[in-house]
């Protein structure tokens, strides 16, 4: 405002010395003009100039005001603006940053995924094997039971058959001579051991 | 009381008094009679123990009984208080501790000796003198045939068994098989 003030009144006195010169002229007489239009103009410059002056003088300060409060809000607007946009970038960073990490964790979850997977995997192909392994034994040893049952039933069944034909044998060859021979034996055999 | 402990204080008192009066062969001779009767002939057990018929009707039965078997005055009137006392169920088992009572007080026992065959008498006294041995007591053998056992005896006196048969020995060979490995 002060740099306006500056600027204005040397303009001001210019235009009222070349006021003066001219209005001297004219009294002088020199210009065909007549003197009365001189004084009007005069008279109407010296108007236009204090209405200049009073315009200045007061429209000056509120004017500087309103405009050094518009200049400060625009610096605020602009500060704000550069904040929020310092804030939108950081926001942006942030985000770029939790996508990043959003990746990863993606990518982790995803390998700790296909690690549980290989690891049941290979427990499900582990246990078939132990199970496996199971049937087979039991069926070996299903084997073996029902091997060792028909082992010893052929054998009773020998041992009956064996014993069933060495009574009929004995019945059929047993004499009055060998049933005494037999009983003294066993007789003899029970005293000595007595 | 049950009639095993009833029969053997009956016993032990009619063994002391057949021991007194000297007559242990006669008392255990009524008795096995008696008892003998008891078991082979039904209706003789029933009348006497059977309350359905009158006590007067039963010791007159018992006396008819004693003098069928002319026994010693002691022991008809034993059998007679047997039956006043309604405890005439107990004969069979007073006549068998009797029995035991008497073998051992003259060191005697007795045993069965079955075999597959009738035996001959030598071979029967080689029996006794080997059980007797074993025993140490005088046996009385008493014979008996069966011939499943096929041959060989089997000798029982007391708790003792002696089992020399062609059956259980075929038995234990059977059993052997079928053991073996």
């Amino acid at each position: 405002m002060k740099k306006i003030n500056a600027k204005i009144i040397p303009l001001l006195v210019v235009a009222a010395l070349v006021l003066c010169t001219t209005l001297a002229q004219a009294a002088s007489g020199e210009t065909g003009i007549p003197k009365e239009k001189w004084m009007d103009l005069l008279w109407r410059t010296l108007n236009f100039a204090a209405l200049l002056i009073i315009l200045v003088w007061a429209l000056k300060r509120p004017l500087a005001n309103a405009l050094n409060s518009r200049r400060q809000g625009i610096i605020e607007k602009f500060e704000d603006l550069e904040a929020q946009k310092s804030e939108a970038e950081r926001i942006y960073k942030e985000y770029e940053d939790r996508l990043t990490k959003i990746d990863q964790e993606v990518q982790s979850i995803i390998g700790s995924a296909v690690q549980q997977g290989e690891a049941e995997k290979a427990r499900i192909i582990e246990e078939a094997g132990r199970a496996a392994e199971d049937i087979q034994r039991q069926a070996e040893m299903a084997v073996q039971h029902e091997l060792a049952e028909a082992k010893l039933r052929l054998r009773a069944e020998i041992a009956e058959q064996a014993v069933q034909m060495a009574e009929n044998l004995l019945k059929q060859n047993l004499k009055e001579a060998d049933q005494t021979k037999m009983v003294e034996d066993y007789l003899e055999k029970v005293g000595a051991l007595q | 009381m049950n009639n095993t402990v009833l029969a053997k204080r009956y016993a032990k008192a009619l063994f002391q008094v057949g021991k007194e009066e000297n007559a242990l062969d006669d008392f255990n001779k009524a008795l096995a009679e008696m008892a003998k009767l008891h078991a082979e002939v039904p209706e003789v057990g029933d009348v006497l123990t059977n309350p359905l018929y009158p006590q007067d009707v039963r010791e007159k039965v018992m006396t008819h009984l004693v003098e069928a078997l002319q026994a010693p005055t002691l022991m008809a009137n034993f059998f007679n208080l047997l039956v006043q006392k309604r405890r005439a169920d107990v004969l069979p088992d007073i006549a068998q501790v009797f029995r035991v009572l008497v073998d051992e007080e003259r060191n005697m026992c007795r045993g069965t000796v079955i075999s597959a065959a009738a035996i001959s008498s030598d071979l029967n006294d080689k029996i006794k003198s080997t059980l007797e041995k074993i025993t140490g007591k005088q046996v009385v053998v008493a014979n008996e045939v069966d011939p499943a056992i096929i041959g060989g005896i089997i000798a029982r006196v007391g708790d003792l068994v002696l089992d020399g048969s062609i059956k259980t020995q075929l038995k234990g060979l059977e059993e052997s098989i079928k053991g073996s490995e």
